[in-house]
């Protein structure tokens, strides 16, 4: 049996003695997309962010592709990653795409997408200009290269935002709320992109509130309540009659 | 009107204007490596070097500039340790005397305008550098010192005046810059208005020169800041720096 892409087991967080993280196990293999759901405050976004090491676990253990990174306790008793390198390099592996997009103000859209491959990835300018421009067009963006992300709708640069996670190649790619700053009107076009990834196979951890994604697109729906999974399962089944009774309140509203 | 006389006092003012160029463009050359350095220290996680970076902006901004010159230039010689150093040679000309008194003021100020610029950047394309894999070194190249000094040009511009006004200090010291050449033609003539006008007028011509090139670096730096859409703040959202 092949390695999950994402290993999580028994993820701990605290922030200053309040609880986020309750003790997470989770997989994703390859090729799946996996939906995390839950009220804001249930850890979705602390849990995707302690994947890439943008939050250090209070305890427990990440693996991305079989490796698990490195944590050990400082003098004040906290974990820190171990060796920056390897976080860095795993980081290079593990693409993510922010609520607020986060491109790079002071560079063209084209610019943002080859910025890591070039400087991190230490890959020829003109192949990552080729291949850029390649990511641009299927987001369906590419006259919009020379632009900057001011000059961008959202949807635009969420759109930017993903064609730049894309240019990394990364093994797994982590979604957080990317259509939750989105005007309502912009949300399909960025949702539209994402499941054409979905279907192309890749692998994909998805924190969102648009149920209409969860339901049909990802193969696997974890909802998250209090730090913990409180559900999980094919969509299907956890929004069908299998769902547990807080999910189905959940979904209520 | 004596037109000759202000013709002469012209040239013989102008003939300044090469050593208040000089003293500006070095210290503010030294102030600005200086000010990085202690903009860092103020940024780092290390308490000490945090405080001791804090204590020097304290001091430097909260004395007047004119008794920080005349401690470096009277100060250091009342010492016998200094005076036979191998430094003596630098510390006793009034030159680098001035230089280094305007290059430890201009740094303590400059310092402050780097850390505002520094802490202006958005915190959200930080993460995204981070996220991407970029190593600390790489972050701070690419993203954050880009993004900081943009944000911190403006205030530097006001910075760089301010130390072309300075050097007119410089003529307590002896140096022959404009300043010590107008004391010098006055102290001949006794015209004081003519000749502080025509000096005015220098230090006005030489700040308006450097106004406009600031302004042509900021232009060029930010081609994000133009033709904006319609709705300037919508578009500010947007692009995550309100949120």
């Amino acid at each position: 049996m092949s390695e999950a892409v994402i290993s999580i087991r028994d993820l701990h967080k605290n922030f200053g003695g309040v609880e986020v993280l309750n003790g997470i196990f989770l997989d994703a293999d390859e090729g799946e997309v996996v939906s995390i759901l839950g009220a804001s405050g249930s850890g979705k976004s602390t849990m995707l962010r302690c994947i890439n090491m943008l939050e250090t676990p209070s305890a427990g253990e990440v693996r991305v592709s079989g490796e698990a990174i490195a944590l050990r306790r400082g003098r004040d008793g906290s974990f820190r990653p171990a060796d920056r390198r390897q976080v860095e390099r795993i980081r290079s592996r593990v693409a993510m795409v922010f609520q607020n997009f986060n491109l790079w103000s002071h560079r063209t859209v084209l610019e943002n997408v080859i910025e890591a491959p070039v400087h991190v990835q230490g890959r020829k300018r003109a192949e990552c200009v080729e291949e850029a421009l390649d990511l641009l067009a299927k987001v369906g963006i590419a006259e919009k290269r020379d632009h900057y992300p001011a000059h961008l709708s959202g949807g635009q640069q969420q759109r930017a935002a993903i064609a730049r996670a894309l240019a990394m190649h990364p093994d797994v790619m982590l979604f957080d709320e990317p259509t939750s700053a989105l005007d309502p009107e912009l949300v399909g076009e960025v949702l539209r992109v994402m499941q054409g990834l979905a279907a192309e196979g890749r692998t994909m951890l998805v924190v969102t509130h648009e149920m209409g994604f969860a339901r049909n697109v990802s193969d696997r729906v974890v909802f998250l309540h209090r730090g913990v999974i409180d559900t999980e399962g094919k969509p299907e089944d956890v929004f069908g009659a299998a769902g547990s009774e807080r999910f189905r309140k959940f979904i209520a509203g | 009107m004596d037109f000759p006389f202000l013709a002469d006092t012209f040239l013989r003012l102008c003939g300044g204007i090469p050593l208040t160029l000089l003293l500006a463009l070095i210290s503010c050359a030294i102030g600005a490596a200086l000010a990085l350095c202690l903009a860092a220290m103020r940024l780092s996680k290390i308490g000490p070097l945090a405080a001791l970076a804090h204590a020097y902006v304290f001091v430097y901004r909260g004395t007047p500039l004119l008794v920080q010159i005349f401690l470096v230039y009277y100060g250091f010689g009342q010492f016998p340790l200094v005076r036979h150093s191998f430094l003596w040679p630098i510390l006793r000309e009034p030159f680098w005397c001035a230089i280094i008194a305007l290059s430890m003021n201009t740094g303590a100020y400059a310092s402050e305008i780097i850390r505002g610029g520094i802490l202006s950047v958005p915190h959200g394309q930080i993460e995204a550098a981070r996220a991407c894999g970029m190593s600390r070194l790489t972050q701070f190249r690419r993203i954050v010192m880009p993004l900081a000094i943009r944000q911190a040009l403006p205030a530097y511009g006001t910075e760089i005046i301010l130390m072309v006004k300075a050097t007119s200090l410089a003529s307590i010291i002896t140096l022959m810059e404009i300043t010590g050449v107008a004391a010098e033609i006055i102290s001949e003539t006794y015209r004081v208005i003519e000749v502080f006008v025509i000096a005015g007028a220098l230090y006005l011509a030489i700040n308006f020169i450097l106004t406009r090139i600031v302004q042509i670096i900021e232009h060029w730096l930010t081609p994000y800041e133009r033709g904006r859409p319609a709705l300037p703040l919508a578009a500010s959202v947007d692009a995550g720096e309100i949120a």
